[in-house]
């Protein structure tokens, strides 16, 4: 009698699904879901790791780096206090663009800025002033040193490069001597982070990351990214009319892309 | 005169620039280093939207919709009206002329555009200026056009006895001295009285004498009853009449008549009246249990009352709104809403008591909202987001903006250096009383310890008791925990004291130098507690550290502290710079946060000490033991401080 029960029961929604309204309703949904998939799989390809950030200090030149890249002018630049982005394209051949982020280098912002903007990131252009190198070493250091031991930076490894920047000056560093140096002070780093007293919450302050390798002294080939150094000058030899002089990076960009 | 004008976009390009003045403000544009012109929106002050610059002033527009920033700046010395218009006005008419170029995706409109605005900006200047000058100065009256000529010259004699109402106005401003000569005071009062009579107004002039006559009554009998200073003449006059030796009630009467005290009736029973004793009322409450002791009852009504007041006008607001409200709601969910001052009103203000009931200080959250009002006001707001959202979002990101330091906070690398030079790294550590310094020291030279850094604790707290034996018991217990065998032979700690009473620059000098002398790696000099208004001792902790110059003076705060912190700070670092020769002042350079275990999420303080120094709380002290030590996590913290 249960059976019988059922039966016309079943009877009737089988009537129902064959419904032609319940079935225009059924492909309906399933095709919005589809196209909703399709959409999210795009967005995705399309913001996945397309961008090339940006990062220094305060005063290193990235905002005029950015400028000079993407439309060849000198331009007057003031601190920035947020991000600016736009589209680059690579070479003149090739039709890949990239898009290039100029984040903030001011002490309060540079990190917020990075915890956005790192899990695209594709590349990162790390901007030195070589000029004020020497003074500013354990900063600039301590800055990179945050950088290298993200942890979305080592699983991504994004290909680094060191841009020497103003280079134009005749008191200004070679890459060669900015290598050497940051490698001595992020070797001292590693052991003075690692020291410091916990994190409120529990998680250390170096991060569980171990720079480099233990024991032997630290390299930029021990990384896992493979990172370069080269000399540019964004306000160029020639003054400011001039050409800038970002052979070097633009190579390196179209080497990237 | 304006000096220069600027107008740059948020991500750092120059659009436009003016320079009116000479070259030297060329430092305002090529600053190396230090931002000068952004400086106020990075440190979240961005409440007042002026601030001065050496010789200048400047005043800053920000478009919050476009990313852009208006500065201008003039000399400090002059005040220019006509200022704010002429932001207002150039950020107008800049932003309907190049709206193309700012709405071009990313900053590619910004770097290909060229914005030449100087005629547009010489017009609106001119414009402003001659606004400015519209009005003509005001001519003087003349003598004849004054009300005093067309008085009499009797009325304005006073006599004594007469208060003519020249007097009642006198007393209402506020400027009335006690007049002991009366008659010369007289004509210049009425001279004043007649100034605000002439203000005063028309109808008085026309019953003079009767307003006169009537004021002077009313006068008399407000100070009858008084009793007045400017009476004085007749009390005078009969104070002198003879001086009578004053007579107190029980001044005569010997000790015995005032002695109500009967020595025989204390002990015995019958001396005093049995009282009439109700038991019931003595007792209360009936149905007690014997012995038995109650807990407090809690009354919640209070809250649910609140909560019902509070919610009645917003269901007003809400059946107000009704159709309109529905819209706008939905056109706010969706597409490009602005955001303008009164919608973003009532989230700021729950937000600011929301920081208050975290323990922020109630001008520090007051100023944070101001900023961040002003950050927000005009942008565009994207799909999907309310309100509430993006000034949470924006709220959250500017408190970590404050807590992230403006410079390095690496001791140990300091110190690492320090050693190099073969020289001690001095740390300094002052505060008010009993917030924890000799603790967080013990603390601190535990860590330097554990890290191979050899310590002298200098003991210049040379006032209160027991606090160089504190410092004793601290170094007897590294000493155990970390003994010279297992560091090469080397005492890790040593204790350098001189006894109480002496003073404590001189204790402080002598312990950096035999720090050198011996080798000790670190000097960790503990002062002793002083208030912030206690000026002598300010002083002298302002000497200490001006003679001295530490490597790096450490404010110790306890984390329980609220509105004080703001007080405290303020006044330590004033002192600091007030009594120091140089030409840089040492202030304070970094903050400790103790007795952290004992907030639970009101982790409020941290803000307000971060927002008045902007330096960074190097270490946070969260308990009493040696390990208790740690340093700052801003995404935690900030994470609890925006915790419902």
């Amino acid at each position: 009698s249960m059976a019988g029960g059922l039966e016309p029961h079943l009877e009737a929604l089988r009537r129902e699904l064959h419904g032609p309204a319940v079935l225009s309703v059924l492909i309906a949904l399933i095709a919005v879901a589809v196209t909703f998939l399709i959409w999210r799989f795009v967005q995705g390809r399309r913001s996945s790791r397309k961008a090339v950030l940006l990062l220094g200090l305060c005063d290193a030149g990235k905002t005029l780096l950015f400028a000079r890249l993407l439309s060849g002018r000198y331009r007057d630049t003031q601190t920035s206090i947020t991000d600016s982005s736009a589209m680059y394209r690579v070479s003149r051949d090739k039709s890949t663009n990239v898009t290039l982020i100029d984040l903030p280098g001011h002490e309060s912002l540079r990190l917020q800025f990075l915890e956005r903007f790192k899990a695209a990131a594709r590349a990162i252009v790390f901007v030195v002033d070589s000029v004020a190198f020497q003074k500013e070493v354990k900063d600039v250091a301590e800055f990179l040193y945050q950088v290298l031991v993200d942890s979305t930076v080592l699983r991504n490894a994004p290909a680094l490069l060191i841009a020497c920047n103003k280079q134009d000056v005749t008191m200004a560093k070679s890459a060669k001597l900015i290598q050497q140096q940051l490698e001595k002070e992020l070797n001292t780093l590693r052991v003075t982070r690692s020291a410091a007293p916990t994190s409120l919450d529990g998680s250390a302050t170096g991060g569980p990351a171990q720079l480099g390798k233990k024991g032997k002294d630290f390299d930029f080939s021990q990384l896992p990214m493979k990172v370069e150094f080269v000399e540019c000058s964004a306000r160029g030899s020639k003054g400011e009319e001039g050409e800038a002089d970002l052979e070097g990076l633009e190579k390196w960009l179209v080497k990237v892309a | 005169m304006l000096d220069f004008f600027t107008i740059f976009s948020k991500g750092g390009l120059v659009l436009w620039c003016f320079q009116g003045g000479s070259d030297r403000d060329e430092g305002m544009m090529g600053a190396a280093g230090t931002p000068i012109l952004t400086a106020p929106l990075l440190q979240e002050r961005g409440g007042n939207n002026s601030f001065t610059h050496e010789a200048l002033t400047l005043k800053y527009k920000l478009d919050n919709q476009f990313e852009l920033v208006f500065v201008v700046g003039f000399q400090k010395i002059l005040t220019l009206t006509y200022v704010d218009k002429l932001i207002d006005d150039v950020h107008k008419e800049f932003r309907d002329k190049y709206r193309n170029e700012f709405q071009q995706k990313g900053a590619l409109g910004l770097l290909n555009g060229t914005f030449d605005f100087k005629d547009d900006f010489m017009r609106l200047l001119r414009d402003a200026e001659e606004s400015s000058k519209v009005r003509a100065p005001t001519v003087m009256k003349t003598f004849e056009q004054s009300l005093k000529s067309q008085k009499t010259v009797k009325c304005m004699i006073e006599t004594r006895g007469e208060k003519p109402k020249e007097k009642v106005k006198n007393k209402k401003n506020k400027g009335s001295k006690k007049d002991g000569t009366e008659a010369v005071a007289a004509p210049s009062k009425a001279s004043a009285g007649d100034k605000q009579l002439s203000a005063a107004g028309e109808k008085e002039e026309l019953t003079k004498d009767e307003i006169l006559q009537k004021n002077r009554e009313e006068f008399f009998r407000r100070h009858m009853k008084a009793g007045e200073k400017s009476r004085s003449p007749k009390p005078d006059a009969q104070k002198e009449k003879g001086k009578k030796p004053r007579v107190w009630d029980l001044g005569n009467s010997n000790a015995k008549v005032l002695d109500y005290s009967n020595s025989a009736t204390n002990g015995s029973a019958e001396a005093c009246p049995v009282e009439e004793f109700d038991p019931d009322m003595a007792l209360g409450d009936k149905n007690r249990e014997p012995g038995r002791l109650y807990d407090l009852e809690y009354e919640s009504d209070d809250e649910a009352e609140e909560e019902k007041v509070v919610q009645n006008p917003s269901k007003a607001s809400v059946k107000k709104g009704g159709l309109g409200g529905m819209f706008g709601m939905l056109k706010g969910l969706v597409g490009s809403k602005s955001l303008t001052r009164e919608d973003m009103d009532p989230v700021l203000e729950k937000m600011k008591d929301h920081l208050i009931a975290k323990n922020v200080a109630a001008e520090i959250a007051v100023q944070l909202c101001e900023s961040v009002a002003k950050k927000l006001e005009g942008k565009v707001m994207g799909t999907f987001t309310t309100v509430t959202s993006t000034v949470k979002q924006a709220l959250q990101e500017a408190l970590v903006q404050i807590l992230q330091p403006q410079r390095r906070v690496d001791v140990l690398r300091d110190v690492m250096d320090a050693q190099r030079h073969r020289r001690p790294y001095v740390v300094t550590f002052c505060g008010v009383n009993g917030v924890g310094k000799s603790t967080n020291l013990a603390k601190i030279s535990f860590w330097l310890i554990e890290n191979g850094f050899s310590v002298l604790i200098a003991a210049c707290d040379t006032f209160r008791a027991g606090a160089v034996e504190q410092l004793r018991t601290h170094t007897r217990r590294l000493n155990a925990l970390h003994p010279p065998e297992s560091h090469g032979g080397r005492t890790m700690v040593q204790l350098y004291e001189k006894g109480y009473g002496k003073d404590a620059a001189g204790i402080a000098m002598e312990a950096i130098s035999y720090a050198r002398n011996q080798g000790f790696d670190v000097v960790l000099v503990d002062t002793a507690g002083r208030m912030q208004d206690n000026a002598p001792l300010m002083t002298a902790l302002a000497k200490l550290i001006a003679v001295n110059a530490p490597d790096l003076v450490l404010f110790v705060g306890e984390a329980l502290v609220g509105n004080e912190a703001v007080d405290q700070l303020v006044k330590f670092n004033k002192a600091l710079a007030d009594h120091s020769m140089a030409q840089t002042p040492r202030l304070i350079d970094g903050i400790v946060l103790t007795k952290f275990d004992t907030i639970d999420d009101k982790v409020g303080a941290a803000i307000s000490m971060t927002y008045i120094t902007s330096k960074p709380i190097v270490f946070v002290g969260t308990g009493q033991t040696y390990c208790d030590l740690r340093s700052l996590n801003a995404k935690a913290v900030v994470a609890a401080l925006m915790k419902a």
